[in-house]
């Protein structure tokens, strides 16, 4: 029913990776609160447990915060935190990749910057608004 | 002591020849959002009308505390159901309906309902009749909601919804509803639409509780492989529960099998509910 999962990896995860994209693009930042449990499992329809177990992943990379009574809020330095972790995670993990992919393609480095202004921007990763499936699909009874 | 909600030992019942419920155990702690699941005629309806104090049984079972048959007025205050066939008299309206309700059920909040059906374009002058089949179960919905309950059954709620109500309707039920002093019991067929809603599974088949385990079990315990073509001989090795053929790739579904091993295979996924289910009825069956 919904587009917004895949089946490799648990939604919980799912969802602690769709805030860290947020948190890195400047969607969500240092001092926000989250969107409240209960709206975020309202929205997705998901059980108000993976929400928290989401949430409680971030909360254990020290990501995020509980403040007493009042929700979940984005750690101060939190942004600066991550960058740091993707952009050693890119120059080890990606970038070997995508060297060697580029290599065996035979790019120039300057067409591929050339390119650079050719390439859409991505849209900005939010915990709303995904877009809802056509209402006549999946409308099967037994 | 437990504070389970529901407790189920040796649950049992027939109809003539057919054993219904064959010696049903299981129980379902508060804050939990379950899913019983089975095929037509596995004994779902029998077990929840059991719950409610519909029908006698054998074997012990207590619903907040209570045996729901002897205790059944009792019971009713602190439990709302929502049925498959949920039958509001046609000639009612909706006015009358909410006196009705207001007057005999001591823990319905008028106002909360009010604040529902304000949202709708339910009339409370209109009958039942004159609403459309998504109205009317809006209309249940918000009488059922504003019942202070601590434990809902719903059976097939969604029935003969279109999926943008089916959608509304779950979306009510966790934002307004749900909390974790309370406790959703649910029966569908619709499995995909309930999967990430529901914190446990309950299946049935035949009378029987053929699995029950929570959620994140379930996505620890079982995996879904794509199994390359090359590697099925070495997959069914590790004794899949199902198999099924996709494109370039053989679907497989495994318990228990370290992770590692599996990763070997193919990519491993988190098996769907739907999946899960047709698994472990085929495997109990055979």
């Amino acid at each position: 029913m919904d587009t917004n999962w895949n089946d490799s990896l648990p939604i919980y995860r799912q969802l602690r990776d769709r805030v860290v994209a947020m948190i890195l693009e400047g969607v969500l930042n240092d001092g926000d609160p989250l969107p409240s449990v209960r709206s975020v499992a309202a929205e997705y329809r998901l059980n108000p447990l993976t929400v928290l177990k989401g949430y409680q992943q971030l909360v254990d990379e020290q990501l995020v915060e509980k403040r007493r009574g009042r929700g979940m809020f984005v750690t101060e330095g939190a942004r600066r935190a991550l960058l740091k972790d993707e952009r050693q995670h890119f120059l080890e993990e990606e970038w070997p990749r995508i060297a060697g992919r580029i290599q065996r393609l035979g790019f120039e480095p300057k067409e591929l910057l050339e390119h650079l202004d050719k390439i859409p921007p991505e849209p900005a990763p939010s915990l709303k608004g995904a877009p809802e499936p056509d209402a006549a699909e999946g409308d099967e009874r037994d | 002591m437990t504070d389970d909600l529901i407790v189920a030992r040796g649950l049992g019942k027939s109809f003539g020849a057919t054993r219904a419920l064959d010696d049903v155990s299981f129980s379902v702690k508060p804050g939990r959002i379950v899913g019983l699941i089975g095929p037509n005629g596995a004994g779902k309806t029998t077990a929840l009308k059991a719950l409610l104090g519909l029908t006698r049984f054998e074997g012990a079972l207590s619903v907040l505390g209570l045996d729901p048959y002897r205790q059944r007025h009792r019971l009713m205050q602190d439990v709302c159901f929502i049925a498959d066939v949920a039958v509001l008299p046609r000639w009612i309206r909706v006015r009358q309906l909410i006196e009705f309700v207001a007057a005999t059920h001591p823990k319905f909040r008028r106002e909360v309902c009010e604040h529902f059906l304000a949202r709708s374009d339910i009339k409370r002058g209109s009958r039942v009749k004159e609403l459309s089949k998504g109205m009317v179960t809006q209309l249940h919905l918000a009488l059922v909601m504003a019942i202070d309950a601590r434990l809902l059954v719903l059976d097939e709620p969604t029935l003969g919804l279109d999926i943008l109500m089916r959608k509304q309707f779950y979306e009510t039920l966790l934002n307004e509803y749900f909390d974790e002093q309370r406790t959703i019991l649910v029966t569908t067929h619709q499995v995909e639409e309930v999967e990430h809603i529901l914190t446990d599974l309950l299946f049935i088949d035949r009378g029987r509780i053929v699995l029950d385990a929570a959620m994140d079990e379930v996505q620890e315990k079982y995996a879904q492989v794509a199994v390359r073509p090359e590697h099925v001989a070495a997959a069914r090795t590790h004794q899949p529960l199902a198999e099924r053929q996709g494109l370039g790739r053989t679907h497989m579904l495994f318990r228990d099998t370290p992770r590692a091993d599996l990763e070997r295979l193919g990519e491993v996924g988190v098996p769907s509910v739907a999946d899960l289910f047709v698994a472990v009825i085929q495997g109990a069956r055979a």
